[in-house]
């Protein structure tokens, strides 16, 4: 059992994206033995009223709702999101919240983070934030140049306990493990852009946060899914750990059955 | 079988480590599945002197000794020390059994002063293997340090001088606009694209092939080692695209040597 905890669905606006849709992720989910995948609209983070890519997302998944987890893209700056958030968990069955700080120009320590958060929370929603979406090296003159700082993730995550937090698509984390504080419990780490060999920040990840706290994804259709799968296959700890990370720890995560 | 063109190994000039070792290196291309490594030690930032290049091409050396089945040299050079540089190449080259040129940023491809080198390389038929990317604006190539780092558009302009030089444009992947890297290189027959870096955007190679042709494209990690092999083998390719990447056509590059 494999559960991808990053992938998209959407028009990406700065490069022809291909298996964006629902079909073509199941397509590539197929060829990459994918069982579920969570799933946020590309769209939600480009239109002012993210809400409408939430209700796009929700009727492109329908046919496949065994296998596309969705999650709710929200902008706690933007107006009547309480409303969003509402309908987005009550009446389209989404599972969590991926939030885009630097996309929607807000912080993740603000008022407003903490009202969504707040609200999040007590819905037991687990929150998946993107550190970027595309490598801020090769981005378009009219898209973001930086990463979203892993600090202001670790700093909310210690503001809110009572929240879960997954960290996606990270290169590095050296703050995490380098940190002199101790790790908040409740952040989650994302591996596909980690590494097995020559650095193993995945496995330094595992000694400092352990193993319960990593979870399998790839970021299809932004990425191939096989880098992801490789390091999982050459990743040298017990199978029962690389059991937890393709899917265990999502699966609880999500309230899904993970015996 | 597989190639990596472009490696580098555990050492860096003036003592430095980079966290791992050569064991480590050839570990990981073990576990991948890689049989020879093409390493260089270049030095990114400033114009070293001829002391450091040498110390440089020494640590090469040691590291070809350690492992004479799996390491393989290319010749750092400061294209700045005409007389010296070509001198290093020959010693590199002839004495120490390195298999072709790197040259990093201290010099862009399009400028006069690297003619001598790319000169000599076609006379011995050796590749020259350029650390190139483009940036997304002149302000982030100084952002970077690399104000003189080389894009597509500097190496086709230099392959066009020296048609019987065989140019190969560093990590397609490794952060900088690829799609441009790719475009300008289309018309320029004697230059490859190595498709090393961390960058694992779905379809890159496909665009690679689809523009360059798969016999112009060659498989590289620049220590991206899992992204490096995940995105050849998560690529739609046919089994004989995916040789000739793989191996076949570095492995003519190599025999092209006239040395």
């Amino acid at each position: 059992m494999i559960i991808d905890a990053s992938a998209y669905i959407g028009h990406w606006p700065f490069r022809r994206l291909r298996y964006n849709t629902a079909e073509g992720l199941i397509t590539l989910m197929d060829r990459n033995g994918i069982d579920k995948a969570v799933v946020s609209s590309i769209n939600a983070v480009f239109y002012k009223n993210c809400q409408e890519g939430n209700e796009e997302l929700a009727e492109e998944i329908e046919p496949y709702r065994d296998r596309l987890i969705p999650f709710a893209t929200l902008n706690p700056k933007y107006v009547a999101w309480r409303e969003d958030l509402e309908r987005c968990v009550k009446d389209l069955g989404m599972k969590g919240l991926r939030l885009y700080p630097l996309y929607h120009n807000y912080g993740l320590l603000e008022r407003e983070s903490r009202e969504l958060l707040s609200e999040a929370a007590k819905m037991g929603l687990p929150i998946e934030i993107p550190v970027m979406l595309v490598d801020p090296r090769q981005h378009h003159w009219m898209d973001l140049d930086r990463m979203l700082p892993l600090n202001q993730i670790l700093e909310a995550a210690k503001q809110h306990p009572e929240n879960t937090f997954i960290i996606l698509n990270t290169k590095t984390v050296s703050p995490i493990i380098e940190g002199k504080q101790p790790v908040p419990k409740n952040v989650y780490v994302e591996m596909s852009r980690l590494t097995a060999v020559l650095t193993k920040s995945i496995q330094a990840l595992i000694s400092r946060i352990g193993v319960e706290r990593v979870v399998f994804g790839t970021g299809i259709p932004f990425h191939y899914a096989k880098p992801a799968l490789l390091k999982m296959e050459i990743l040298d700890i017990e199978e029962e750990a690389k059991e937890a990370i393709y899917w265990k720890n999502m699966a609880k995560l999500l309230g899904l059955n993970a015996d | 079988m597989k190639i990596d063109a472009h490696c580098h190994v555990a050492r860096r000039s003036g003592g430095s480590s980079r966290g791992w070792t050569n064991a480590d290196l050839v570990e990981a291309a073990d576990k991948l599945g890689i049989d020879k490594l093409l390493c260089s030690t270049p030095v990114s930032r400033g114009q070293p002197t001829m002391d450091v290049v040498r110390e440089c091409n020494n640590i090469t050396y040691e590291a070809m000794k350690e492992y004479p089945d799996k390491i393989l040299g290319y010749a750092f050079v400061n294209p700045g020390y005409f007389t010296e540089s070509i001198e290093e190449i020959e010693r590199c080259v002839k004495e120490l059994g390195m298999i072709g040129i790197k040259l990093y940023n201290q010099y862009r491809a399009d400028e006069p002063v690297v003619l001598p080198i790319i000169r000599k390389a076609a006379e011995m038929q050796i590749p020259v293997l350029w650390h190139a990317g483009h940036p997304p604006s002149p302000e982030e190539a100084l952002r970077w340090g690399q104000p003189r780092i080389s894009d597509g558009v500097h190496i086709a302009a230099l392959a066009r001088k020296v048609p019987d030089a065989i140019l190969i444009h560093g990590h397609i992947g490794g952060g900088g606009d690829w799609e441009w890297g790719i475009k300008a290189l289309r018309n320029v027959p004697n230059v490859y694209v190595d498709t090393s870096g961390s960058v694992v955007d779905e379809g890159i190679v496909e665009m690679c092939v689809k523009y360059l042709g798969a016999d112009r494209v060659l498989f590289a990690t620049d220590l991206s080692m899992e992204a490096g092999v995940g995105k050849i083998l998560g690529a739609n390719l046919t089994d004989e695209e995916r040789e000739l990447i793989f191996w076949k056509n570095m492995d003519r590059i190599l025999r092209r040597r006239k040395v």
